[in-house]
Formats: structure tokens, C-alpha cells, sequence
């Protein structure tokens, strides 16, 4: 199992607790929201004292952080409310003070947290992949984009977009008065915090400021409502697409069933292919590096029986075969 | 694995993490019994006038796209128990 259904939590009703992983400065405290139970990868609601001071360094997972009050001093400019950073996996970051404290939002993606103090990038921390932006003053709101999409009145602004997967982290809001009568589900996991205000959903009635779900895919949710309108923070593991429908007591194996069906209805020769094949793991000539990890090592990867020994053409990344010439 | 540095977990982070899960089991347990027991009754009848609104103010198909469901296309509950948290 990797993450349970967690909804709706609301981290409100819980104190904070002091973070006493090896690494973390005091100073620090979290309220779990939601935790991936074999890799310890996690969401968290976090608070740094007045005058924490974090020194140079890096994690071994991919985080991400978002500002929901107070400001951080770091390269000697103020991060205020809506700063958002992802920071790769070891790539490391300047030292950061936080005069007055922070409330804050922190997600682990692969991993269990973790800080090493360092003044330089790991081997393998890809500097590129790293996003600093503030998501109130520097972004507009746009409407969704997706289709089919979701009733007028909910805007969203991309924070982060994995081309491979599709996952996105999104701040969201919802306008007063916002209503869509319809059930959703996705075929990616989908988590969110409420920064502010209220909405309700048919399944779990009102997510308050606060409030939070971690939802793993098929889950009916919807329909929905907001009185006064919410400001919140989403994020998913791969694409998010509607399957609206109106069946309010469907299960998740049926909304499963009905997503698979739908696929063979809109791509039959993929589907078709994928499914009698005589290779059934299809791959990605963009991402060829996905059957490998960072050192050129096979990984595993999704075929009848568990099989890494096979072809694919291309043997290695051209990354892995640059570092192999070297040596 | 992109995002992940490969490295040892530390003896705390275990014992961290091993408390985390069992308080996290705890806090699933009381939730699902929230919403798939104690707030049922209540749900069924946001269930029935959600049903009710779709047949007079329509269904969101797309954005602003709604469609008004004939009664004939209205599911019927069926007799096994609603589950909304799994």
C-alpha cells in the first residue's frame, strides 16, 4: 500500500509536533497529513519558529514547499506568502532565516525527509529541474484547461508540470458562489489543501480552511459547492482527466472498469495493441532513461512476470553511456 | 528513481517512520468510520436532491455544458452498503 485515502483531514483539530529527524535544526514542527507508508514520502503542514535558520543543504528526495505566512531571507531577497520552491533531490539550497517564522506546506515525493547540510549539488541533482516562483505576484489565474472541464468559476495557476507523467502541482481557487453538478473521479492519485475557506463535496460534506484529502484514483467526488469561495493547494501523481458522470453510489472497481472501457473507446488501436501485443510494455523514445536509474542500472519495470531481461533497442541512456566511456 | 538520491535510512528515521504509520492507521480508521458510517444518513439525502437538481437544473457535462437527465436515465440505489472512503 502506498498512501491511504485520507479525507477529509483537517490539520486544525491536530497541535504541531517537533520535528526530531536527524539533520532538521530545532525549531521546527509538522502535522502529517498524509504519508506513503514505503517510502515515507509525505505531506506535511509545517511551522518554523520565529529566528529558525536553516544552513546550506539538500534533501535526498524531491521536495517541495510552499509559504503560507510569514517570509524567508534567502540569497538576501524576502520570500513571502505564495512562494513556492521544488527543489530536485540533491541539489542543495542557500542558507535560509526566518526572522519571524512560517506556516507552510512541505512534500517529500520519493522519499522519507531528510536535510544534509552542503554548500554544492550532489553527483546527481539535477539543478535544472528546480522551480522558484511566487505563486500570488508573479502568476495569473487561468481557467482549467482540461476537457472535459470543470464548471466556470475555478481557476487554477501551474506550479510545477512533469512532461513525462503529467503530474502538476496547482494553487486552485474557487470563485463565491461556485457550484458543479457532477461526480468526478481520476485515474491519478489527487491531493489538496484548503490555504483558505470552505467548500463542500456530496461524499464528505464541508473541507473547511485547513482541510485537507489525499485521494487515490477511481474515488467519486463531486458534486460540489463553495459558499464564499476557497484558495487551495493541489497536486497529482500523473494526468488528471474528468470522468464526469452521475451515478453517486458507482465503487471504485466499477469507476475503474468504466475508465478502461472509455480507453478502448477513444484509442481502440492502442488499446488493442497494448493489450494482445506479444510485448506488452510499451516505451517511450523521449524517455528511454525510464527503464535505468541515475548510475545506468536496470530498474524494475512493468512486465507479465516481473522480466528485466530484454531489449528495447536502446540499451542505456546517453547520459549513462557518456559517464561508462569515462570510466 | 529520478527524485530520490539513493542512501541509507538512518535507525531514527525508521522509528520516525514507524510511528508516523501506526498514527496514520489510527487517524484512517476514525476517518473512514466517519464518513462511511456516521455521516451516511445525511449523505443519502444530498445524494437524493443532487439527483433531484439534475433532472431540473441539468448535469455538468463540460464548463458551462449542462444536460437535464430524463428520469428513466437516474440510477437506482442499489442494496449493498455506500462506501466513499477506501
Amino acid at each position: 500500500m502506498a498512501r491511504p485515502h485520507i479525507e477529509p483531514f483537517v490539520d486544525r483539530e491536530v497541535p504541531f509536533k517537533k520535528m526530531t529527524l536527524p539533520g532538521f535544526p530545532k525549531g521546527m514542527h509538522y502535522k502529517m497529513l498524509s504519508l506513503d507508508t514505503d517510502t515515507g514520502a509525505c505531506s506535511m503542514t509545517v511551522m518554523f519558529e520565529p529566528g529558525y535558520e536553516l544552513p546550506p543543504g539538500m534533501s535526498y528526495s524531491e521536495m517541495e514547499l510552499f509559504v503560507m505566512t510569514g517570509s524567508i531571507e534567502m540569497d538576501g531577497k524576502q520570500h513571502g506568502p505564495g512562494t513556492y520552491v521544488c527543489l530536485p533531490a540533491g541539489v542543495h539550497l542557500p542558507a535560509m532565516k526566518m526572522p519571524r517564522g512560517i506556516t507552510g506546506l512541505l512534500f517529500y515525493n520519493y522519499g522519507e525527509p531528510s536535510f544534509v547540510e552542503s554548500d554544492a549539488d550532489h553527483p546527481h541533482g539535477e539543478r535544472e529541474k528546480l522551480i522558484k516562483v511566487n505563486a500570488y505576484d508573479d502568476m495569473q489565474w487561468t481557467s482549467t484547461n482540461f476537457f472535459p472541464a470543470t464548471a466556470p468559476g475555478c481557476l487554477v495557476k501551474i506550479l510545477k508540470f512533469d512532461e513525462r507523467t503529467q503530474a502538476f502541482t496547482f494553487v486552485y481557487c474557487m470563485t463565491p458562489n461556485f457550484w458543479q453538478d457532477n461526480i468526478s473521479y481520476h485515474d491519478c492519485a489527487e491531493e489538496a489543501y484548503h490555504i483558505w475557506g470552505t467548500s463542500w463535496m456530496m461524499q464528505f460534506g464541508d473541507l473547511p480552511t485547513g482541510g485537507y484529502f489525499y485521494r487515490p484514483p477511481y474515488i467519486n467526488h463531486g458534486a460540489f459547492r463553495s459558499k464564499l469561495g476557497i484558495l487551495a493547494i493541489g497536486r497529482t501523481d500523473s494526468q488528471l482527466y474528468n470522468h464526469f458522470h452521475f451515478n453517486p453510489w458507482s465503487t471504485l472497481e466499477e469507476n475503474r472498469e468504466r475508465a478502461g472501457a472509455r480507453l478502448l473507446a477513444w484509442k481502440p488501436d492502442l488499446y488493442k495493441w497494448i493489450a494482445t501485443g506479444e510485448h506488452n510494455h510499451p516505451t517511450d523514445f523521449e524517455f528511454p532513461h525510464a527503464h535505468y536509474n541515475e548510475k545506468g542500472e536496470r530498474i524494475y519495470h512493468h512486465h507479465e512476470g516481473g522480466d528485466l531481461d530484454h531489449n528495447h533497442g536502446q540499451r542505456r541512456p546517453p547520459a549513462a553511456k557518456k559517464r561508462a566511456r569515462r570510466k | 528513481m529520478p527524485g530520490l538520491i539513493k542512501h541509507q535510512r538512518s535507525r531514527e528515521a525508521e522509528s520516525w517512520l514507524k510511528k508516523e504509520i501506526a498514527e496514520q492507521r489510527t487517524r484512517y480508521r476514525k476517518i473512514e468510520h466517519e464518513m462511511n458510517v456516521v455521516i451516511a444518513p445525511k449523505r443519502d439525502r444530498w445524494f437524493a436532491e443532487f439527483l433531484e437538481n439534475i433532472q431540473t437544473r441539468g448535469y455538468h457535462v463540460h464548463f458551462n455544458m449542462m444536460r437535464k437527465i430524463d428520469p428513466e436515465e437516474i440510477p437506482k440505489k442499489p442494496k449493498r452498503k455506500t462506501r466513499v472512503v477506501y
